[in-house]
């Protein structure tokens, strides 16, 4: 009998072995300073990172099948994409923040917003009026810089319900003003946080609690009165998964008052299990939540008109490798990924991704020469005409010759710098430099320039044989970042950098 | 590859160990698992020790997921279980036709309520919609109709945000569907409706779309209303068994500033149980006839046959003992048909 319990025993751990895949999660970059903590709960945890609106799509489309569950700081945009909901099972909430607007504390004395009820419209009000500068993520591809601007339309529109297409249109122009105060944008909210530590000329983010509390140089929290939009962070189970168990375990775990209070203190996020007492760094600004859209339209809507109209216009030069490296498949993705961005990738993603109206694009390549220049100023409205001259410009590029990568990005930095525009170069190539001026020299360069073109931030795409080392200190110089599409689609990284423009 | 021979060696072990396990289990005192899908706030109830302890006194095992009632009642695959556990009639009727069940169980049932806060109260009772614990239907449509905002009435509560009920959603979630009977049968004249009535979709749209967002499940809001307060939720529907459960854990979760109201009229979310076979009929039968059972679904809230049970537990609370008011929902069918024509909105 007890040799038979023994087997028993064998068997039940063997199950539970077998069964030893880790649980999967598809997951936004937010909440990856969660994954240290998660190791305490006993589950064995695989994260995946990916963009909230690209995760979105994989997992409305049915395409997030190896995973087990996702974990965004939201799924409200999500489950407003058609058939998104029935992918998915059970969702927890496991924490909240609200995003709100932190600024450098002489800076909010200054604007004696200083524990004062400040509102969004008075918010607008000092921005228009030039009194302060911020930076956000983009609403397009980061879920800080969609709740913000949900906040911010619902807020000045002074509606007391959700936004519709008819509201949004009406409250443009005063997001107009609002907006014209950004100095800074990005693809994630940990890449801004980091980029605003860089810049001291920008007077504050607007971003979660979680990530403003959470910055080195201490900031004052703005919590506008007439109210915020919170992330809750659901950790959701897919409906094609098997693994219930592991999530039940997991999630309950994590709603522990003992966890819930590790978060609290490791990541500043507010606890979402009723009975665990708020940490004093919160304060006691009461948090008016305001209506989020529920229909798809009206976010689409606005998204595009933050992209097309609101935001200040991108400047975007795109440094292209054209050296006889590129010749075949390469310059074949090439093609692509330029013609994805005007306007042919029709998912909302892609269609986010486009170069906007008022955008003035530069497209610059070269091999072992710089070649002519190509220059598209996008009008205010009705792009397609200009569109189309990109993209036929684009199938054309054809590949030969060397590649001088330094003489090229050079050229870029000598574009006149608009100071009513956000300046930022894209730079793509497959290859060491073999022809013209060196790292060093660019260095130098660069190192020389003024303080208005210094700004100016390459953004690194990795191809085929890119000289990897090389590459990074670009990005590193120029406060830019590196994108890798080595392994994956250069469509896939254009689409990515175009968070940051 | 050694990893993978272990591998083997152990599948072949737990190969054998399996037939043991099912040898042993045929001789000993066997215990039966019986598996339900089942509205997703009876699952702290199923999950208790003492009520699983209470099953296994019986040789039951019983085993739940959890799911939307609306989704059991139409996507999901029934055949995987033993029963269904809605949390209203309507689906549990619509089940017992589609599944030819011949019988069904109602073992506990609770009240659709208002979880709101004291300066909500008393904002809404100079607005005429509150008496005492009694929440007008009527005169809130009223103020729904005209777009009102807390800002615009009277009282200490000064949002910018419509007067509005936060619900589920009405495309996913039976506590909206709940919502909804109430709400159709004071548009409807005092009369439950019947079929697809454009008049009082017209009316009744707006108290789901204009909330914005809402959630597809009645635990996630009502946990904001408790952790997050008066900004998040001012005021939201739910079902009474969310609230007396909390209020009889005594978990410090409801503050001094909450309160709870009942709608006028309201209706009964009847949790129901359709049984596909025997173990699942006794199952039915345990939860509707045993003490034992009434006693600790009780403890969640739910009242059940004998009112006693509840009213022990609810004494010197804010729960009403006895309902006033409390009208049929629609049919199954009818309801879904209203729901449509909201849906139809949200595009």
């Amino acid at each position: 009998m007890r040799a038979l319990l023994a087997l028993l025993l064998v068997a039940a751990s063997l199950t539970a072995c077998s069964a030893d895949e880790p649980f999967k999660i598809l997951a936004g970059s937010e909440v990856a300073d969660l994954e240290p903590l998660l190791k305490e709960s006993g589950v064995e945890v695989e994260f995946t990172y990916t963009g909230t609106l690209d995760g979105a799509e994989q997992v409305a489309r049915g395409d997030a099948g190896d995973y087990d569950a996702i974990w965004f700081s939201s799924n409200r945009y999500l489950s407003l994409i058609d058939g998104a909901r029935e992918r998915l099972s059970t969702q927890t909430k496991i924490m909240n923040s609200p995003v709100v607007l932190g600024l450098k504390p002489a800076k909010a004395a200054e604007l004696g917003w200083d524990g004062k009820q400040v509102s969004w419209t008075d918010i607008a009000t000092a921005a228009s009026s030039g009194r302060f500068t911020f930076g956000m993520t983009n609403p397009a591809s980061s879920n800080s810089g969609f709740s913000a601007l949900v906040g911010v339309a619902a807020a000045l529109s002074n509606a007391g319900d959700a936004l519709d297409a008819q509201t949004i249109a009406s409250v443009t122009p005063k997001l107009k003003e609002f907006f014209s105060a950004q100095r800074l944008t990005s693809g994630s909210s940990g890449w801004l946080a980091d980029a605003y530590t860089a810049r001291p000329d920008v007077d504050g983010l607007v971003n979660y609690e979680s990530v403003l509390l959470g910055m080195r140089d201490k900031l004052t929290l703005v919590y506008p009165s007439d109210g915020v939009v919170s992330a809750d962070y659901p950790l959701t189970l897919l409906a094609s998964s098997a693994r219930q168990e592991q999530y039940d375990e997991l999630a309950s775990w994590l709603r522990t008052p003992e966890t819930q209070r590790k978060i609290m203190a490791a990541t500043h996020r507010r606890p979402i299990v009723p009975g665990v007492h708020l940490a004093e760094e919160f304060g006691t600004a009461s948090l008016e939540e305001l209506p989020f859209p529920n229909r798809r339209s009206a976010a689409d809507e606005l998204i595009g008109a933050y992209l097309n109209q609101v935001r200040v216009p991108a400047r975007a030069v795109f440094v292209l490798d054209t050296s006889g490296s590129m010749e075949g498949d390469r310059i074949d993705s090439l093609r692509t990924a330029l013609v994805t961005l005007t306007g042919a990738d029709t998912s909302a993603y892609g269609t986010f991704s486009r170069f906007r109206n008022r955008e003035f694009v530069t497209l610059l390549p070269f091999s072992d020469r710089t070649k002519p220049q190509h220059d598209y100023q996008l009008p205010e409205s009705d792009p397609e005409d200009m569109l189309g001259q990109i993209r036929s410009y684009a199938e054309g590029l054809s590949a030969s010759g060397g590649t001088a990568i330094y003489d090229a990005l050079r050229a870029a930095y000598e574009q006149p710098v608009d100071t009513e525009r956000y300046s930022s170069i894209v730079l793509m190539t497959d290859g060491e430099n073999t022809d013209g001026s060196e790292y060093l020299d660019f260095q130098l360069y660069y190192q020389a320039l003024p303080a208005e073109k210094k700004a100016v931030r390459t953004f690194v795409v990795l191809f085929g044989d890119s000289d990897v080392d090389e590459m990074n200190e670009i990005a590193k110089l120029t406060g830019g970042a590196v994108f890798d599409a080595r392994n994956g689609s250069l469509a896939e990284a254009f689409k990515e950098i175009r968070g940051y423009q | 590859m050694r990893r993978r021979l272990l591998g083997v060696a152990l599948a072949i072990l737990l190969g054998g160990a399996v037939v043991a396990a099912l040898v042993l289990g045929n001789q000993g005192s066997g215990v039966t698992v019986v598996r339900g899908v089942i509205g997703s706030e009876k699952k702290p109830f199923f999950e208790d020790p003492k009520v699983k302890a209470s099953f296994a006194k019986h040789g039951l095992q019983v085993e739940v997921d959890t799911a939307g009632s609306r989704e059991i009642a139409t996507s999901v695959d029934l055949g995987k279980y033993s029963f269904a556990f809605p949390s209203s009639a309507p689906a549990a009727e619509k089940i017992k036709k589609a599944r030819g069940a011949t019988r069904t169980f109602a073992p506990f049932f609770s009240p659709m309520a208002v979880a709101t806060f004291e300066p909500i109260v008393s904002t809404l009772t100079r607005a005429g919609v509150v008496s005492g614990t009694t929440f007008d239907i009527r005169r809130y449509l009223d103020l729904v109709a005209e777009n009102t905002r807390w800002d615009g009435l009277p009282g200490s509560y000064k949002a910018r945000k419509r007067v509005l009920l936060t619900t589920t959603d009405i495309r996913t979630s039976n506590s909206a569907a709940m919502y909804l009977a109430m709400t159709s049968f004071v548009a409807n004249g005092d009369d439950v409706i019947r079929g697809a009535n454009a008049r009082v979709a017209e009316k009744v749209a707006p108290l789901f779309l204009d909330q914005g967002y809402s959630e597809s499940t009645s635990e996630a809001p009502f946990e904001d209303y408790l952790a997050m307060g008066m900004g998040k939720t001012p005021m939201i529907m739910i079902y009474e068994a969310q609230y007396a459960a909390r209020l009889f854990a005594n978990d410090g979760t409801i503050g001094p500033e909450m309160r709870l109201l009942y709608p006028s009229p309201t209706v009964l979310s009847k949790h129901t149980l359709v049984p596909f076979d025997e173990d699942a009929n006794e199952v039915g039968r345990l939860l509707t006839e045993d003490p034992e059972f009434a006693e600790l679904a009780a403890r969640y809230g739910f009242r059940t046959a004998d009112p006693g049970v509840f009213a022990g537990l609810a004494q010197g609370t804010p729960l009403a003992q006895d309902l006033a008011d409390v009208v049929e929902p629609p049919t199954y069918d009818h309801l879904e048909q209203l729901v449509a024509m909201i849906e139809e909105r949200y595009l």
